[in-house]
């Protein structure tokens, strides 16, 4: 975003590289602690995701693009996707002649019916926060990009 | 273009003056009797001798019948309410209605000379079971997570589909 | 006069949404920019889930987490169905905002305007 002026903020570049860590840390934190306080799988993501659009704000959007590749973003996408998926499949599989009502208790991660629950829980949480994650850093990337001219004709942008 | 800021200022008086119309029949702010969060009200009855039927634990004949006219699941326990004076909870069976016990449904109140028949609104059970049957403390957490997990499996695909059709419109452009 | 006065008073919560709601709607109709109807679109999603989640407040209510020692005190809790189902509302307004923008960039790209007038008038006129 700054690569065209060549003008570089000292103070922003610091603070940004301070900060990133703790917040996606915190994201972490809203995405786990879901089940006893408030927060969850979006809340959780949108957060992680809003530490990348500051990497991308305060550096450049090379250097950015460098750190958080396409491939990344469609894989991370679809794994959380995929991991949600999983688990609901898991469950009708394990609770297939035994109960007439589907929920995640069948799964035997643990010992107990409502363990089962509460971790199957936060698996999907945690698939949830992975792709809008994913989502939110790839929206922003497509959206900020500028085109380059064609054929010698200035792009409004 | 003045044309049609006319016409659309005179569309939002029009939504404006419906909304006054419709203004009696919400419910006051912070209201606790609201019936999204207690109970709905279904009829009344007279209450001759069911008073001491319900007293006894058995259920009088003229509510089965009252209710299975009306096509609401039959019941089959009546329990007085220990929080409310004159007030009885009545359950409903095994199986009756998709439910894997037996669920508290109805709530009758004797109010003067009639009894009214209430029917208990549908967050009670998630506020009263919730944490027993889970074990997640957050009720924001289990009801998407896990009572309506299956539309939130259709809200992680809505936004998968809009970054992939980001990712499509704007191609183009060339990439970085 | 004062009964109606305070009929107004003890439900102004859909007062204000209603009349966050009448903006964003005037914003969507009359505007000509693009960009500044899908931000009135914003602001009418936004209003709505003012609206709904107003509807469920309890008075003296806290927040919906429960925990044993609570349901012994006998705390009141807020109603917490409406906030799961705006969740899932957000998401898809955040989702429907990032398309519009998107496509918004590609009109501008082909047509090299953003005004909804000068862009129907490009359309009109015979030739590409």
């Amino acid at each position: 975003m700054k690569e065209d002026k060549g003008e570089r903020s000292i103070v922003t570049e610091t603070i940004s590289r301070v900060m990133i860590p703790f917040i996606q840390l915190f994201s972490l934190y809203v995405i786990i602690h879901g089940a006893v306080g408030p927060g969850g799988g979006f809340q959780g993501g949108v957060v992680f995701g809003a530490s990348i659009i500051l990497y991308i704000t305060a550096f450049n959007l090379t250097d950015g693009r460098r750190r958080f590749p396409e491939s990344a973003s469609i894989v991370l996408s679809s794994s959380g996707l995929y991991l949600y998926a999983g688990i609901g499949l898991l469950s009708i599989l394990f609770s297939a002649g035994v109960a007439q009502y589907l929920n995640y208790g069948f799964i035997p991660l643990s010992g107990q019916f409502e363990q089962n629950r509460a971790l199957g829980m936060e698996l999907v949480e945690i698939g949830i926060g992975l792709t809008v994650m994913a989502i939110v850093a790839s929206i922003f990337f497509d959206l900020a990009h500028k085109a380059e001219p064609k054929n010698k004709k200035e792009e409004t942008d | 273009m003045r044309g049609l800021s006319i016409s659309a200022l005179i569309l939002i008086g029009l939504l404006g003056a419906l909304f006054i119309y419709v203004y009696e029949d919400l419910p006051a702010f912070g209201d606790p009797n609201a019936p999204a969060i207690k109970y709905t009200k279904l009829f009344s009855m007279a209450a001759h001798d069911s008073e001491e039927q319900l007293g006894q634990g058995v259920i009088p004949q003229e509510l089965i019948s009252k209710l299975k006219e009306r096509g609401f699941p039959r019941p089959s326990r009546v329990e007085s309410d220990p929080e409310s004076e004159n007030g009885w909870n009545v359950f409903i069976p095994k199986n009756e209605f998709h439910y894997d016990k037996e669920e508290k449904y109805y709530f009758i109140q004797k109010k003067g000379d009639e009894l009214n028949v209430f029917r208990n609104a549908f967050v009670i059970r998630w506020i009263e079971k919730g944490l027993k049957e889970t074990g997640v403390p957050n009720m924001v957490t289990y009801g998407l997570a896990d009572y309506r997990s299956y539309d939130t499996l259709g809200e992680t695909t809505v936004i998968f589909t809009a970054g992939i059709s980001v990712i499509l419109l704007l191609r183009r452009r060339g990439r970085l | 006069m004062e009964c109606l006065f305070t009929m107004i008073l003890a439900k102004y919560n859909y007062w204000l949404s209603v009349i966050l709601m009448l903006i964003g709607l005037y914003a969507i109709l009359a505007k000509d920019n693009l960009v500044k109807k899908i931000i009135g679109l914003n602001i009418f999603q936004t209003a709505i889930f003012l609206f709904f989640i107003s509807l469920g407040a309890v008075k003296g209510g806290t927040a919906p987490i429960v925990s044993q020692e609570m349901i012994s005190k006998g705390y009141v809790y807020v109603n917490p169905l409406p906030h799961v189902l705006i969740l899932t509302a957000i998401v898809v307004a955040v989702a429907t905002t990032a398309v519009a923008l998107s496509l918004i960039i590609r009109m501008n790209e082909e047509y090299g305007t953003i005004e909804e007038s000068e862009i129907l008038e490009k359309l009109k006129e015979p030739g590409t």
